[in-house]
């Protein structure tokens, strides 16, 4: 008897699914900058806040837990199952399809900004063995000492003193957490969520904001922050290096898309 | 005749079996009723800090778990494998090795810690900077002067090989080979390594250890709690004025705990020599001198240590007789722990 529940009550379920409005979703798009130049990696030079001359050959963060805010104050976050690490989102400018995010299950309505942490919460930083974008093989966990790097950028500058002029700075652990909230409200015309209508936010990032937005950081005095107290000038300036560059609403094709 | 018909037989079972179903599951259900080790809990003691509910062992996780344990491939060039530097006989530590050599000879800077009743500890390591024991591999496995491979690494090496491939879906069902079961599996071994059958367990000690017993409660016990024999505390014993090793310091970034180090467990700790963080001692006999005379100061110096511990020779010799019973011999030789056939 309870052999028959399971397959029943799954085609229960497709059938529900069959009859249900299409699923509403929410695409971020990410842009990296510096200033008011896009980002290449490697070969293109760029002048920070002090006056430092330096490229970018690796640049990769995590976005996590992120919900929407309705036009009534109250936000909507998507459910996800306990285990899963559908609401860690691993951004590598080194990966075109990683700069693209959905939130999905979004009820219709008008929503007025986004939030996001940047890093990984403190629960998922200290479970065991994840999954996903939290999956150690990633290359983002600190393997002598547990633990997410929440964020890297690693590059070459002819002021830093380090071998190769390189320059490496890996974000993360930290008490209190370097992971930072991070809001950016959509401005004065809100995200509209419809059946006819898939909205885009596209979202500038802004690596000259990551060295100087809030305690500029010269290259020549710290060419590499690998621990907790090192990084967290840079982490206040992480949170402050996302703006919210436009918005799209296209016509959502039939079936989803 | 009748002979080469008998050497078909085991043959014949195998097609048998691989052709039922119900069958089939019988033998998994054999296979999982050998006497794997379990996550019990010994009487007396304190809830574990793993919680294996997550994580339940199975007769075909822990020996896949025992397997990748055992295996130099898991290492960068397959020379070293987690049980080169973690030996059996040894309780897992590494036998007359003050710092263990991995990769092309290159040495560490601690001494090899044994592995038993891991899945109390709070936190993992001399200085407790891995919090959970699933991603304790990951700190030998990546450490360039241990097995230097990256977890890519090692999934390309255990995908390309049928007989893991097999081994993992018995133990994990269908599906590849992610690092999630990779450490799931290495984490069904070394979290099932327990050690709780010595001869202090038994109750089987003679006046002379008795004598030590109660020395050792009087001196010992505040940080080598029993029944576990560790308080997994952070302290400093007074090996150096001004510690080489940050220790504790570099992983909470307080000065106070540059130069302290992880409580070890005592049990075993007969067959564990070198002791200390660096290996710095060959005997135990070294090591009671050290507490009762040859404690330095320093700002990390745990304040019960101060002065020394107040142990005469003959002291000494009962204490040592004493940490002789904590041995647990059916540990050492548990076939379960050893190297798997190829």
């Amino acid at each position: 008897m309870s052999r028959l529940i399971l397959p029943i009550l799954a085609l229960a379920l497709g059938l529900a699914g069959c009859t249900r409005a299409p699923e509403l979703d929410v695409e971020i798009d990410i842009s990296h900058v510096v200033g008011s130049e896009p980002l290449r990696l490697d070969d293109a030079i760029y002048r920070n806040a002090a006056g430092e001359d330096f490229s970018v050959s690796r640049l990769r963060y995590y976005l996590s837990l992120p919900r929407l805010r309705r036009a009534d104050g109250s936000w909507f976050a998507p459910l996800h199952p306990a285990e899963s690490a559908e609401a860690y989102h691993l951004v590598d400018e080194a990966r075109a399809d990683s700069r693209r995010l959905r939130i999905a299950g979004v009820p219709a309505g008008e929503y007025t900004g986004v939030e996001f942490l940047v890093g990984v919460d403190e629960a998922r930083n200290h479970a065991g063995a994840q999954t996903g974008a939290l999956d150690p093989a990633r290359g983002m966990f600190w393997t002598w000492k547990s633990g997410y790097i929440f964020l890297v950028l690693e590059g070459k500058s002819p002021q830093s003193p380090a071998p190769g002029g390189r320059f490496s700075y890996h974000l993360g652990g930290g008490e209190p957490s370097l992971a930072r909230r991070v809001y950016l409200p959509f401005g004065e015309r809100p995200v509209r969520v419809e059946e006819r209508l898939r909205p885009t936010v596209h979202l500038a990032v802004d690596v000259g904001a990551l060295l100087s937005a809030v305690n500029p950081v010269r290259i020549a005095q710290l060419p590499e922050a690998m621990d907790p107290v090192s990084a967290r000038p840079l982490a206040d300036n992480a949170a402050a290096m996302f703006r919210v560059d436009h918005l799209h609403h296209e016509p959502r094709r039939r079936g989803g898309g | 005749m009748r002979r080469r018909a008998l050497a078909l037989l085991p043959l014949l079972l195998v097609l048998l079996l691989a052709a039922n179903g119900v069958l089939r599951q019988r033998l998994a259900d054999f296979v999982e009723s050998f006497p794997t080790p379990r996550a019990a809990v010994p009487a007396g003691w304190p809830a574990p800090q793993y919680d294996f509910s997550g994580n339940p062992v199975t007769a075909s996780g822990f020996e896949l778990g025992r397997r990748l344990f055992h295996d130099p491939r898991l290492s960068l060039d397959g020379s070293i494998s987690c049980a080169s530097c973690h030996q059996q006989f040894a309780a897992f530590a590494h036998l007359d090795h003050r710092v263990s050599h991995g990769l092309h000879g290159a040495n560490g800077t601690r001494n090899a810690p044994a592995l038993f009743n891991l899945a109390w500890q709070p936190a993992l390591m001399w200085d407790g900077a891995i919090h959970n024991l699933e991603l304790q591999p990951l700190a030998p496995l990546a450490n360039p002067v241990e097995m230097g491979e990256t977890l890519e690494g090692v999934l390309v090496k255990l995908r390309a090989d049928a007989g893991y491939r097999r081994r993992f879906e018995a133990a994990f069902g269908p599906g590849e080979i992610d690092s999630r079961r990779v450490l799931l599996a290495l984490t069904q071994f070394i979290g099932t390594l327990r050690s709780a059958d010595s001869r202090y367990d038994r109750g089987e000690l003679s006046a002379r250890e008795r004598e030590g017993l109660a020395l050792f409660r009087r001196h010992c016990a505040t940080c080598h709690r029993e029944p576990l024999f560790t308080d997994y505390s952070y302290r400093g014993n007074g090996l150096d004025a001004d510690s080489a090793d940050a220790g504790r310091g570099a992983i909470s970034g307080k000065a106070a705990e540059r130069g302290r180090f992880k409580v070890p467990s005592l049990r075993n700790v007969a067959v564990t020599a070198p002791y200390m963080h660096d290996g710095r001692f060959d005997t135990l006999s070294q090591v009671l001198r050290h507490y009762a005379s040859g404690i330095r100061d320093s700002a990390a110096l745990d304040p019960a240590l101060r002065g020394g511990l107040a142990l005469g020779p003959e002291q000494q010799q009962a204490l040592v007789a004493f940490l002789e019973t904590l041995t647990d011999e059916a540990f050492l030789q548990d076939a379960r722990y050893a190297e798997p056939l190829p």
